[in-house]
């Protein structure tokens, strides 16, 4: 069984390893934080804006590979993956969280944000669905005190004042609740606490007496027929806990994303996670990898420092998952030379002005990255792949800033597989 | 419109207009203080934060230093909630002439200020990160000052003693009759209407714009020579004191400590426009690099934010020695009476945060005598009112305020410890203000994160507890966004880099604020 060393755990990681070991192959997973998902939407975006609004993310992405791209300028990584890649990515996500993804790549929801724009968004959690906004959906948009990342009157006022993609707009309302996620002992001076986070919130909802009590203080408050806004925090390990708080209220309920920590994205990372050690992943958290070995072209391994000493992994092939700027996969330093930080391996789209003023254009900084073969490989100028066994997947490559295109998740889930598949099928 | 009638209008509400406001208060004059933006905006907001001891100018200008170290003695005692009294050393750095110590330890003596040559290695020993090779240190009692405070600590001592501070006020004509100032117009900009302040004196104070006020009231063109300076601000405090060069002044010589971060500043270059002030890639080298010399490692510590602003210099060939009052280099009063026929006001330009005060109180003794009247300044004797919660300079304050309400009120901006009660109170106090206004007096968004995680929420708090419709809210946070980016790109990179893209994932990727509604008419303020 052939060894295959994955860098990193964002989604492109993460789903990369699963595939692989789908494959029969022996997969270790290295990553040093927690991964993206964590710190993202929760939900899977094709591509929500090219540059107008996207309602057909496939169609978009196909328009997309026919773009002609001026000499010398970057083209969107969509166009080098190529359709059957991004449905093969999307079909295969779904059919390994079935729990947590649903919709189409035919389609994207328009889902309220914790600021009250309408964000177009691919596959979604059961859990957000319900706010896929309609003209006239009656929305009461739920907060509580002491949870300061959502501020339900914003998000209400900001949805109404939105005329929808489709004309007309929704009718929504706000309710603030005091009700706190952890309550103070009892007989205690304390009343609990007041600055709960997200995840606070997350863990009260997956006990079920809470979503009871919870419940009985919201459903007098609704009226016939509204469909509740909340914020994503219902339960972190109960994936039901939405849809029994629903039942319980009598309405419909949805999940409105938060900044992070993500609930939503939590749950993305923990299901993926689970399922790759379930087929036999080994992952090693909280490593970062300093070095590597060539020989004859190919890395033949990777070297860790989780002490004092060194530790190598060898495989017969590598997965570099270490995604762009935010994650760390890529950096620039105070001259501004701009590197891949594992493998130093070559970037496209380097300019001298990498960045500019307005905040609202784009960053030329944020659409540089690498730039690979149809096996995933990164290629220098020459474009022969560097590296003859090593492949990159997710946010490292070049050609979008995938918050403003929402097409991060796309590029992230369509490319691990494919190289998985180009991987395995070297390996076989 | 609104009619007003004072005796005097201060023009500017940088730190000399602020100064002068409450020195004219003090001294039972009617005033207004008109200002086009905010408090502390211009000049006052865009400098390093250094509160002189006098020690940078004992070689190259006794008399500054002399002020400098008697200003610092009365604004630690007047002022002591908008400065942190870190000390400072001035340093041998590798390379730096030793000898220009003797000059330093002599004209520290001949100008009072306070000056002691410590071993290297007990420097070392204060300041571990200063750079090893250093071969001299003296100490002196430089320390940090805030200058939104000390602006605001000034206006609201004048208006205890009466005076009227309007903010967003931009003057659009000085009206003269036979040679005599009698009216200052304004547009609220706010409040989206015209104003009349009637008086018969003017103390413009407009710093570097000084000149385009001094032409409204018909004076001749007034030079203001604008040197535009740099500054930037590393994450943490890198250093327990500030550190200076021990040479002759030089661009990118001082690090500053303050609040949560240091500032190393600055450059000097001209500039044409005050309003346009750009932060060249260059001069952002030149400071890392000088950065480098005095604390090694320098360029590998995060950079959090850059900023420029400018000196406000005034050349005046019209003018001679025997009508302008030259109370020490760089600090200026232009005469109108004079000069071009007009009486009512004075123009004053020049001059360092660090003698404010003294200024004003040049300018206004001079404004008494012209009017021929006697009224000793007292802004030296009196403290000015006590700030208020959450308002003090030093950082540890903000920590022992948030260890007594940790469990009473939520945290708005964890980097800066602003908690709940702070933003509502500054926002119901200043129901129009943006949250670029309420950041100068709060530091709501200039930590590290840069506005990543407290912005969301300070644009639902106005929602909720400020009167604010969603559309303005909305509007102020993308407006807070865009300019946390004009002092954040042109110094990006490190761990900024991936702090600047984590913060694109928050609001255009999850939150997709790009694509609400716009307004109809934009919202710049």
């Amino acid at each position: 069984m052939s060894r295959v060393v994955v860098i990193g755990a964002g989604l492109a990681g993460l789903v990369a390893a699963n595939r692989l070991a789908d494959t029969g192959c022996d997969v270790v997973l290295l990553h040093q934080g927690l991964g993206g998902l964590q710190s993202g939407q929760g939900t899977i975006d094709i591509f929500g804006y090219n540059p107008g609004r996207v309602t057909n993310p496939i169609k978009a992405v196909a328009a997309e590979t026919r773009r002609r791209v001026p000499a010398g300028s970057l083209s969107h990584p969509y166009k080098a993956l190529g359709v059957k890649a991004v449905r093969v990515g999307v079909e295969y996500l779904k059919q390994v969280l079935p729990e947590l993804l649903v919709g189409s790549v035919e389609s994207n929801y328009q889902l309220p944000t914790a600021v009250g724009a309408i964000r177009p968004t691919c596959l979604a959690q059961p859990s957000m669905v319900a706010g896929d906004v309609a003209a006239d959906l009656e929305l009461a948009i739920v907060g509580f005190e002491q949870l300061k990342d959502f501020n339900p009157e914003l998000v209400a006022q900001n949805l109404n004042r939105t005329e929808l993609a489709g004309g007309g707009r929704v009718n929504a309302r706000h309710l603030l609740l005091e009700f706190r996620a952890r309550q103070g002992p009892l007989g205690s001076p304390r009343e609990g606490e007041l600055d709960s986070s997200a995840l606070s919130y997350a863990r009260a909802f997956d006990d079920r007496r809470y979503r009871v009590l919870f419940a009985k203080t919201l459903a007098p408050k609704l009226a016939q027929g509204e469909t509740v806004g909340l914020p994503a925090v219902l339960g972190l390990q109960d994936p039901n806990a939405w849809a029994d708080l629903a039942e319980l209220l009598g309405h419909a309920v949805f999940e409105i994303p938060l900044p992070p920590p993500s609930v939503p994205g939590i749950r993305l990372n923990q299901a993926l996670t689970a399922r790759a050690l379930s087929l036999g992943v080994r992952t090693v958290p909280g490593v970062r990898v300093l070095g590597f070995a060539v020989e004859a072209g190919r890395v033949v391994s990777v070297r860790t420092q989780p002490g004092v000493a060194t530790r190598d992994y060898r495989g017969a092939a590598f997965v570099l998952a270490t995604g762009g700027f935010e994650a760390g996969g890529l950096a620039m330093d105070s001259y501004g030379s701009i590197t891949e930080t594992l493998f130093e391996l070559p970037l496209v789209g380097l300019q001298n002005q990498s960045l500019q003023a307005d905040y609202w254009g784009d960053q030329p900084l944020f659409n540089c990255g690498l730039q690979v073969d149809a096996q995933l490989r990164p290629i220098g100028a020459s474009g022969e792949p560097v590296y003859a066994n090593l492949h990159a997947v997710g946010g490292i490559l070049a050609g979008s800033s995938g918050w403003r295109d929402k097409s991060g998740d796309g590029v992230a889930v369509a490319s691990a597989v494919a190289a998985a598949d180009a991987i395995a099928k070297e390996l076989a | 419109m609104r009619r007003l009638t004072v005796d005097v209008v201060v023009i500017g509400g940088g730190s000399t207009g602020a100064g002068v406001i409450r020195d004219v208060a003090m001294r039972g004059y009617r005033a207004v203080l008109v200002e086009r933006a905010d408090l502390g905006q211009g000049t006052t907001g865009r400098f390093h934060g250094l509160l002189h001891s006098g020690g940078r100018y004992v070689v190259s200008d006794p008399e500054s230093a002399r002020e400098c170290a008697a200003e610092n003695a009365i604004l630690t005692r007047i002022q002591a909630g908008a400065i942190e009294s870190t000390g400072g050393y001035f340093v041998t750095c590798p390379g730096d002439d030793p000898g220009f110590a003797e000059q330093f330890l002599a004209g520290a003596k001949a100008s009072g200020v306070q000056a002691r040559e410590v071993g290297v290695a007990e420097a070392l020993r204060n300041e571990p990160r200063l750079n090893p090779g250093i071969l001299r240190a003296i100490e002196v009692a430089d320390g940090a000052v805030d200058g939104w405070q000390l602006v605001w600590g000034a206006a609201n001592s004048a208006r205890e003693y009466g005076a009227e501070i309007l903010t967003y006020h931009q003057v659009t004509k000085i009206e003269t009759a036979n040679g005599q100032v009698r009216a200052v117009h304004c547009r609220d900009l706010k409040g989206d209407q015209d104003v009349q302040i009637n008086c018969d004196f003017v103390l413009n104070c407009a710093g570097a714009w000084a000149g385009q006020i001094a032409t409204m009231a018909g004076a001749h063109p007034v030079e203001v020579v604008a040197g535009r300076g740099i500054m930037i601000a590393m994450n943490h405090r890198l250093t327990n004191r500030v550190l200076n060069r021990l040479v002759y002044p030089t661009d990118g010589d001082i690090l500053v400590p303050a609040h949560t971060v240091s500032i190393i500043g600055t450059t000097d270059v001209l500039a044409h426009d005050p309003d346009d002030l750009e932060i060249p890639s260059a001069e952002v080298q030149q400071l890392l690099d000088a950065g480098e010399v005095l604390i090694p490692g320098f360029r590998d510590t995060r950079a959090l934010h850059a900023w420029a602003g400018v000196r406000p210099l005034i050349k005046d060939d019209r003018v001679g020695a025997a009508d302008t009052r030259h109370m020490s280099r760089g600090m200026a009063v232009i005469d109108h009476t004079l000069r071009d026929d007009l009486e009512g006001m004075l123009t004053i330009g020049g001059g360092k945060l660090t003698t404010y005060r003294l200024m004003a109180e040049h300018i206004v003794d001079k404004m008494c005598r012209k009017r021929g009247e006697t009224r000793p300044c007292r802004t030296a004797e009196e403290e000015v009112p006590k700030a208020g919660a959450g308002h003090s300079h030093r950082v540890t304050d903000r920590l022992a305020a948030r260890e007594a309400d940790r469990a009473d009120d939520q945290l708005v901006c964890e980097c800066e410890l602003v908690s709940r009660k702070m933003f509502v109170d500054a926002l119901v106090a200043q129901p129009q203000a943006s949250f670029d206004d309420l950041r100068r007096q709060l530091r709501l968004g200039m930590g590290p994160c840069q506005g990543g995680f407290c912005t969301l929420r300070a644009t639902g708090i106005a929602v909720s507890e400020g009167n604010l419709d969603a559309e303005r809210a909305t509007e102020l946070l993308r407006l807070f966004l865009a300019n946390r980016w004009i002092g954040l790109w042109p110094i990006l990179h490190g761990q900024q880099v991936r702090q600047a893209a984590l913060d694109s994932w928050i609001f255009q990727g999850t939150l997709d604020v790009e694509h609400l509604p716009n307004p109809e008419v934009a919202v710049t303020r």
